[in-house]
């Protein structure tokens, strides 16, 4: 731990706390948060107090990044090491195929799929995911172009050491090489990816829910606030929406702070 | 040259690409059934869905776009849009878009300069902290927070708010970027040795750091343009501004799909014009462009 740098343990103490936040104040003991909060009832759901439903606004929005981060991690990893494998057109294809994904915004992508994945579940088509499911997948489909291109690179680097180079000679093949010495090497930067992905994925689906799209029950943050902007643009919503921007602001500070830094810490020690 | 074309060529087969892969995507939905009841739209959507993607025809993927093209009405009535008023539409984000430009150049250079000054002293953590600030907040928290005095009182301009609230993001990222590159170079000999043969800092910076900026702030027009975009299309919604960010939710939400395909294309040749127009802008202000593809 004493490795890892002071701005990545501030940025993951962050994260850590506001998870274990959420999880206690949302989840656990809501009737806590309720007779406490003092900023009083929401607008448009009088039963509830806002400090109810910016918590579990940030529970439902943290499990979703959690969730889309570490598939759109993986697949990003597998697309990576396949394009390295195999090299040549293979890799260039692979390449053109993450500019294409990348060159689209993600929130115009996600509205798409989301509008596909609703129609086949509703259609009784959808493979059994319900509207969490349904998120991350979209979030993990238009999410993985990112890290491939990433980890291609950086797979690319470690691939020129010496190191590699001698096990290479000795005999080693592709998976050999990938799984003995270049993941050992690559797994501090996979934290990191996944970090930086944490916050567009909840961003993302905070955007999508904004606009009513997606149907995520319990609320997201930005279904919270997606619900009930009519009330919020004519009776001033202030109160309302800071702290769901705070707590998102909060989010994506731990998660930069950590990513940043951890993805820092192998260049300087090399 | 032939680099360049080959990056072009890149850049416009990603049209095609996208309006085949939506075209397909939106053909394949089950959204009309035989049975009333397991019908999940109405009658008209229903009938405007198979009229409009040409389901079953031969060369249907043309349909959505012969339609368009013949000033005919795509969706149902109540909903649905001609080539017309599109374009008006497309327009209204663009003129957003170029309102949001020139405000997200002053959040960025406002910002390059703080941050080259932050870093000096015990500020320098804020430099990380305002880019996070505004990664964090997504395009509807400031448009809600801005939004009374709009809506309500309507003693502001939707669009310059729209405006305003759209570049925060894109700025400071622009800004993040060349205070970076601003510092790299201004740490270089070449600066050194100008300010010692007596040019003033003026001078050597619009001279000759100035033109080595370039090349970072171009790379990062196209996710700019991209952010401002995308991002208009929260404002829009939430300052009630009927231009192309709201005509897509409600088509998503609406289950317009012939829409959603000629929308999303639409989009996309939008954002392969802005990339054309940079590597174009590149290959004329950017010598090192010129000579690594000649």
């Amino acid at each position: 731990m004493s490795r890892v740098p002071s701005r990545a343990r501030f940025g993951l103490a962050l994260l850590i706390g506001l998870g274990v936040l959420s999880l206690v104040a949302g989840r656990l003991f809501p009737e806590a948060l309720a007779s406490t909060c003092p900023l009083g009832m929401d607008p448009t759901r009088p039963d509830r107090t806002v400090c109810e439903l910016a918590f579990g606004g940030l529970w439902v929005s943290l499990a979703v990044g959690l969730a889309a981060g570490a598939l759109s991690t993986l697949i990003g990893l597998a697309v990576a090491a396949v394009a390295r494998l195999s090299g040549g057109t293979v890799e260039q294809a692979l390449l053109r195929a993450v500019d294409a994904v990348f060159a689209l915004p993600d929130v115009l992508v996600v509205m798409v799929l989301q509008l596909a994945g609703q129609s086949l579940s509703d259609a009784g088509a959808g493979g059994g995911l319900g509207p969490f499911g349904l998120m991350v997948a979209s979030l993990a489909l238009v999410g993985w172009a990112g890290p491939a291109r990433m980890f291609r690179n950086r797979l690319a680097t470690l691939e020129s050491q010496e190191y590699v180079a001698a096990a290479r000679a000795l005999g080693g093949g592709g998976v050999h090489l990938l799984r003995v010495h270049l993941w050992p090497a690559l797994r501090p930067f996979a934290l990191a990816v996944f970090l930086s992905r944490l916050p567009a994925a909840i961003l993302t689906e905070s955007t999508v829910s904004f606009f009513g799209i997606a149907r995520m029950e319990p609320m997201s943050l930005g279904r919270y606030l997606g619900t009930s902007y009519a009330a919020l643009i004519y009776e001033g919503g202030g109160r309302v929406v800071l702290p769901a921007w705070a707590l998102l602001v909060l989010l994506v500070l731990g998660a930069s702070l950590a990513s940043q830094a951890l993805s820092a810490a192998p260049r300087r020690a090399a | 040259m032939r680099l360049v074309t080959q990056r072009l060529a890149r850049q416009l087969v990603l049209v095609p690409l996208v309006a085949v892969a939506s075209y397909f995507l939106m053909a394949s939905l089950p959204l009309t059934t035989e049975t009333d009841a397991k019908r999940q739209v109405s009658k008209e959507l229903a009938a405007s869905y198979q009229r409009d993607l040409g389901i079953g025809e031969p060369l249907g993927f043309m349909r959505p776009w012969q339609k368009l093209f013949r000033g005919e009405r795509l969706g149902t009535s109540a909903q649905g849009i001609t080539g017309d008023e599109l374009l008006l539409k497309l327009s209204g984000s663009v003129g957003v878009g170029l309102m949001a430009l020139p405000l997200a150049l002053a959040w960025a250079l406002g910002f390059a300069l703080l941050r080259t000054r932050w870093r000096r002293g015990k500020w320098a953590t804020l430099g990380d902290v305002v880019p996070a600030v505004a990664f964090g907040t997504p395009v509807f928290i400031p448009a809600l927070l801005l939004a009374p005095s709009v809506v309500e009182r309507g003693n502001m301009l939707p669009e310059l708010c729209a405006a305003l609230c759209t570049s925060v993001w894109p700025g400071i990222f622009l800004g993040t970027l060349v205070g970076d590159s601003l510092e790299t170079e201004l740490s270089r000999d070449y600066v050194r040795t100008a300010l010692g043969k007596g040019l003033t800092y003026g001078t050597v910076l619009r001279r000759h750091v100035l033109p080595n900026v370039w090349p970072a702030m171009l790379d990062a027009v196209g996710p700019v343009a991209t952010s401002l975009l995308a991002g208009s299309f929260a404002a829009e919604r939430v300052f009630g501004l009927p231009y192309f960010g709201q005509l897509y939710v409600l088509a998503v939400l609406n289950k317009q799909v012939a829409v959603v395909v000629v929308a999303t294309t639409t989009f996309a040749s939008l954002l392969v014009l802005v990339s054309l127009a940079v590597e174009v802008l590149r290959y004329a202000v950017d010598p090192r462009s010129r000579e690594a593809t000649t």
